[in-house]
């Protein structure tokens, strides 16, 4: 437990960390570390293939998509923001804090729950047979991906 | 074979960059438009024969084994799937002349047809989760849709638009975590049925919601419209018409009304909340537009207002009430893809949006200006048009239904749409022809083909309203009226 409510905090702290620091790199750093500690609390609440996917793609493979992309744009110095914005995360923040410790104070007892079963099952049987449409979204998914970062890299036509 | 609305546009979209290697214009236009006009046709001819018995469910097999591909057919997705084909053809019509000067039009019908399978997929999916996953497909293709001018007030708007659409990702995953947790399963059946049995108000409550700011920021109703007086006018004509058209009532509204009314079964709490948002959205939006120069940015505030307008019909929850609220979604597609395909052509023709800057172009355009005023007419409800039709419906409903104060205040919201569209005819079509405009040509001519047919339906539903009501709107009405009886009676697997 105890160590659960660190992994939490730790969580929540490295998450406002990558929104509130100025230096791209370091944010982009500290979004790291909050993966990889969630990372953590999947495995630890028996969800290993989340874990695995939270730990390599996107703590490994989307901080160095961004890393290379900082370097690779002369990145890493401050971002300039309005005073204002300073100051409205901040505040949502601590509203959302007082409102989810109020919320779930009172729910936390009456949440009620069916046991889950049906859509348990092995990973792989899960992924093709439970949600095979989902498949199909992913991959749709993918497709817009690709197609709009050919759509808005493209060299413009002499008429554009 | 309902399948094949979602898997055909993405094999097509998938071949078009490399068909656009052979041919840059011919064949993609070809193939995009060929393949709307398929489903058009499929969804018309076939789809009421397929629904006549009852939903259609279909779990496909994979090299013979079953796979868990469920799609499930019935009067309500059938209307939103044929609004899709339909205002999809007409826009991907227009695009054929409007963006030969945009460059790379194989990669745009790509991704035009990928944002036509996430609304078709979203419209077919049976569970909690694959309405999130194509709700995302078509909301990716549409940001690069909306930024696909490049300029900075594209770009601008596109990210705008990013930003809010993933804080009502962040919500309607939320409410679905919620629900999943409670009922141990995201099947429309299954959640329906176990939410009967368990005596969850408060978490419910909690969920629908998320579910409501979710959908509410998806379908831009007031307060959470901010992200779409930017983004629609931003985009090319053809992708604001589909914008406003279709994309949030698909992913806004349908999902809305399937997941309050079929799941989760609709209380007079939520029916209460949707009618208030629906009137504040038709009323605010509607006078926000009165304030526009810009054409596109006006009739940007006309879909909140008018998308307020549906969601108030639908709120009412009686048979009457959600007949009229999808009678209006369908009719205000048609309208509002119309006018905004003839906004595409005046803006083609003389280079502006700003409405002070027109007059006079019904002289140099006369078909663009015959087809923008039937679509104002209609949405403003003038009879004979379709948009009369319905808007008489949710006024009825809501007598019927006992609330005469939003009964006038959808009256009073009407005669200032009426007031606004009347401004944009007078502003951009009639009045003096200003010199400058004296080399205007009409719009070229599938842009004018589109124009034509959108301006056709509108007319042609208006006069056959009875027909358009009795076959493809009440067996769509149905579905919603009969709340979770649709989907726990018929959809099990």
């Amino acid at each position: 437990m105890v160590l659960q409510t660190a992994l939490l905090i730790g969580l929540v702290i490295f998450s406002v960390l990558a929104i509130l620091l100025k230096d791209l790199l370091k944010s982009a750093i500290s979004l790291a570390a909050a993966s990889l500690l969630l990372g953590i609390i999947f495995f630890r609440m028996n969800a290993p293939y989340a874990g695995v996917f939270e730990i390599s793609v996107v703590a490994g493979l989307i901080t160095v998509l961004f890393i290379l992309t900082i370097a690779l744009t002369g990145g890493g110095h401050d971002v300039r923001e309005s005073k204002l914005v300073n100051w409205v995360f901040p505040l949502v923040f601590v509203a959302f804090i007082v409102i989810d410790a109020l919320v779930m104070k009172s729910l936390l007892g009456k949440v009620p729950a069916l046991p889950s079963g049906t859509e348990a099952g092995v990973f792989g049987d899960v992924l093709w047979k439970g949600r095979t449409l989902d498949l199909v979204g992913q991959i749709a998914v993918i497709l817009a991906g690709v197609f709009a970062v050919l759509a808005l890299f493209r060299k413009r036509d002499k008429h554009d | 074979m309902i399948i094949l609305f979602v898997v055909l546009p993405l094999i097509v979209a998938g071949l078009l960059p490399l068909v656009g290697k052979v041919s840059r214009r011919v064949l993609p236009d070809l193939l995009a438009n060929a393949t709307l006009l398929f489903l058009l046709v499929y969804a018309v001819v076939a789809g009421r024969a397929l629904i006549a018995g009852g939903p259609v469910l279909q779990q496909t097999a994979w090299l013979g084994e079953a796979v868990n591909l469920r799609l499930a057919l019935d009067g309500f997705s059938l209307l939103m799937l044929v609004a899709v084909s339909l205002v999809g053809l007409a826009a991907s019509l227009f695009s054929i002349d409007y963006m030969e000067h945009y460059g790379a039009k194989a990669n745009y019908y790509a991704l035009y047809l990928v944002m036509v399978a996430g609304m078709n997929g979203l419209v077919l999916a049976t569970d909690l989760f694959s309405v999130y996953v194509f709700l995302e497909v078509a909301a990716v293709a549409s940001y690069a849709l909306v930024a696909y001018g490049l300029g900075p007030d594209e770009l601008e708007a596109a990210f705008k638009y990013l930003m809010l659409s993933v804080v009502a990702s962040a919500f309607l995953l939320a409410a679905i975590a919620v629900v999943f947790g409670m009922t141990g399963s995201l099947e429309f059946a299954a959640v329906a049925a176990a939410l009967k049995e368990l005596n969850a108000g408060a978490v419910l409550a909690i969920a629908s919601a998320c579910f409501l700011l979710g959908f509410g920021l998806k379908a831009a109703l007031v307060p959470f419209h901010a992200w779409l007086p930017d983004a629609h006018p931003s985009a090319p004509a053809p992708i604001s018409a589909v914008l406003s058209g279709l994309l949030i009532k698909v992913s806004g509204v349908y999902a809305m009304a399937r997941i309050f009314l079929n799941v989760f079964g609709l209380t007079p709490a939520l029916s209460t909340a949707l009618m208030v948002l629906g009137a504040v959205s038709m009323v605010v939006a509607a006078f926000l537009a009165l304030g526009q120069r810009d054409m596109k940015r006006m009739l940007a505030y006309s879909s909140i207002s008018q998308v307020g307008l549906v969601v108030l019909g639908i709120g009412i929850g009686t048979p009457l009430g959600i007949a009229g609220g999808l009678f209006h979604l369908f009719n205000h597609a048609l309208a509002k893809g119309l006018l905004f395909l003839t906004s595409g052509s005046v803006q083609q023709a003389t280079g502006t949006r700003d409405l002070d800057a027109m007059g006079g172009l019904a002289k140099r355009m006369p078909v663009t200006a015959a087809a923008s005023l039937i679509g104002s007419l209609s949405i403003a409800g003038v009879p004979p048009l379709n948009g009369f039709w319905s808007k008489l419906i949710i006024i009825v409903a809501l007598v019927q239904a006992g609330h005469p104060v939003f009964a006038v205040v959808a009256v009073l919201a009407s005669v200032l749409t009426l007031w606004y569209y009347l401004l944009i005819q007078r502003k951009a079509f009639f009045g003096k022809l200003d010199e400058k405009w004296a080399a205007v040509k009409e719009a070229p001519f599938w842009m004018t083909v589109a124009t034509v047919l959108l301006a056709l339906l509108c007319v042609g539903i208006g006069i056959l309203f009875s027909s358009t009501v009795t076959n493809w709107i009440q067996p769509a009405a149905d579905v919603l009226a009969d709340g979770v009886q649709a989907v726990t009676g018929s959809w099990g697997f």
